[in-house]
């Protein structure tokens, strides 16, 4: 006999409110049926009463971790729109940007995921780090969470020579910090007894059930939006995506730390062959026409829809985020994982549920 | 291994936090921290609360008053990139809390003479 029970919206491992109602049988879970809409702010109507270039700023505030990311690709919608160039430097000071945000998010995830299960002191540890990147933040954008660095035409703010510097320096000095946590993630006889063959899922699987990500590289999939024509600049920076061939939770922690790595190369290499000249074009007129525009945020592939009508306003702004497409995976994840288990694998799709209901 | 070898370099070190409200962090030079409004030269133009995104500032011309919601407030700086006369500038010390709400400033602004009627 099956039992239903309610997981979330408020779960003691999760901070964030995933709802999803668990058949049980005999303490492993048989089937998954999700519920959104728990946080739903409405934002995406929000737009109506705001410009093309405040509208930044609202999609900023879709979500905490990734705000950069948001305000980048919104700003790239906007620009294709406009059939607008935007300088060099400021497209290598995106880069800089969302790098950072990678970093601090995979550090924040890798911190949430110790604390689930129930490794304390590598919580804290993780979350140590990730006060690093914070304060680079802090001093590159002006602000800690929400960083309103890009807008519709290219940066607002420029690096200066002393905060290169101290990017350099903060990132040379994080990398054997992460060698350390990362020795703990992959060795670790406890850590592993808990994660290997958990929330199994094949390359071809998770090919078709449309994950997008870590989720998607941890089985095999080396795809990456990062290294799609729409983003050229990742290329010339020499990316190469993280795949790990596990395909279960052990194989998702590995492709994250692999892209902590990635990220601060990435951001060495911008650094090096940062340009000089200007960080912003002016944009005039009203946006007319539609444009897709495709990012990679630290939890998958995030896509932005805009509709303009001439005028002041957009009239459609539409976001696809990552957790949206990762949420189907969970439910090929879960039937069969035991109920203990279940935050574990809830957790490594990094689950953004604000992002998600928006 | 690589856990108990950060546990004890962690034992002989000091605490990664500060005890707060005795021991406070010197804001960094580049924070954004709170709008500063210099009402010398400002012309009243409204530019500022025609580009603020959240509608935190009210610029009143029959009163001369500026007058800015510090609740409201993103730090968006987008008023301070958008002020003709460069009159609001950002400064790096935090908005202390129990602020007040709002902000109101009276603008100095001397009324232009009007021109003579034709006769």
């Amino acid at each position: 006999m099956t039992t239903v029970i309610p997981f979330g919206p408020q779960h003691p491992v999760l901070p964030e409110p995933v709802s999803l109602k668990l058949e049980i049988d005999n303490d492993v879970v048989v089937g998954v049926l999700p519920s959104l809409g728990y946080v739903h702010r409405g934002l995406e109507k929000f737009i109506d009463t705001k410009d093309y270039n405040q509208t930044m700023y609202i999609c900023e505030r879709i979500c905490g971790i990734c705000s950069g990311i948001h305000g980048i690709t919104y700003s790239r919608a906007v620009e294709k729109l406009f059939d607008v160039e935007v300088p060099e430097r400021a497209q290598y000071l995106r880069v800089i940007n969302s790098e950072l945000c990678r970093i601090h998010s995979h550090l924040l995830w890798l911190g949430l995921f110790a604390d689930g299960f129930g490794f304390e002191s590598l919580f804290y540890e993780c979350w140590k780090y990730r006060e690093d990147v914070l304060d680079l933040l802090e001093r590159f954008t002006g602000n800690r969470v929400i960083h309103s660095m890009s807008k519709v035409g290219g940066a607002s703010r420029d690096l200066t020579k002393e905060q290169i510097d101290q990017i350099l320096k903060t990132l040379d000095d994080l990398e054997p910090k992460v060698k350390n946590i990362e020795k703990v993630f992959v060795n670790n006889y406890t850590v592993k007894k808990r994660l290997v063959g958990l929330g199994v899922m094949s390359k071809q699987l998770a090919y078709e059930a449309g994950t997008a990500g870590p989720t998607l590289r941890g089985s095999g999939n080396a795809i990456d939006v990062r290294n799609t024509a729409d983003w050229d600049i990742y290329r010339d920076l020499g990316f190469k995506p993280a795949v790990a061939k596990e395909g279960d939770c052990y194989g998702r922690t590995k492709v994250r730390i692999d892209e902590i790595y990635e990220s601060i190369k990435l951001v060495r290499n911008a650094i090096s062959k940062l340009p000089n000249g200007e960080i912003e074009t002016r944009v005039k007129g009203f946006p007319t026409g539609e444009a897709v525009m495709r990012a990679e945020q630290p939890r998958g592939e995030v896509v932005y829809y805009v509709k303009g009508k001439g005028t002041k306003n957009l009239e459609r702004l539409k976001v696809r985020t990552p957790t949206f497409a990762n949420i189907p995976s969970l439910l090929l994840m879960l039937p069969g994982v035991k109920l203990a288990d279940v935050p574990i694998v809830v957790l490594t799709i990094d689950p953004c549920i604000s992002c998600t209901e928006r | 291994m690589g856990m108990l070898n950060l546990v004890l370099t962690n034992i002989s070190r000091k605490p990664a936090t500060r005890l707060y409200p005795f021991e406070v962090r010197a804001p960094f030079k580049e924070f954004k921290g709170r709008i500063v409004f210099n009402p010398d030269n400002c012309i009243l133009c409204g530019l500022c609360q025609k580009k603020c995104p959240p509608d935190a500032i009210t610029v009143t011309k029959a009163d001369k008053t500026w007058e800015l919601n510090v609740f409201r407030c993103i730090m968006c700086t987008e008023c301070v990139n958008g002020c003709p006369k460069d009159c609001i500038s950002i400064s790096n010390e935090r908005a202390k809390t129990g602020a007040k709400e709002f902000i109101k400033i009276v603008v100095p602004i001397v009324d232009k003479p009007k021109a003579a009627p034709s006769k």
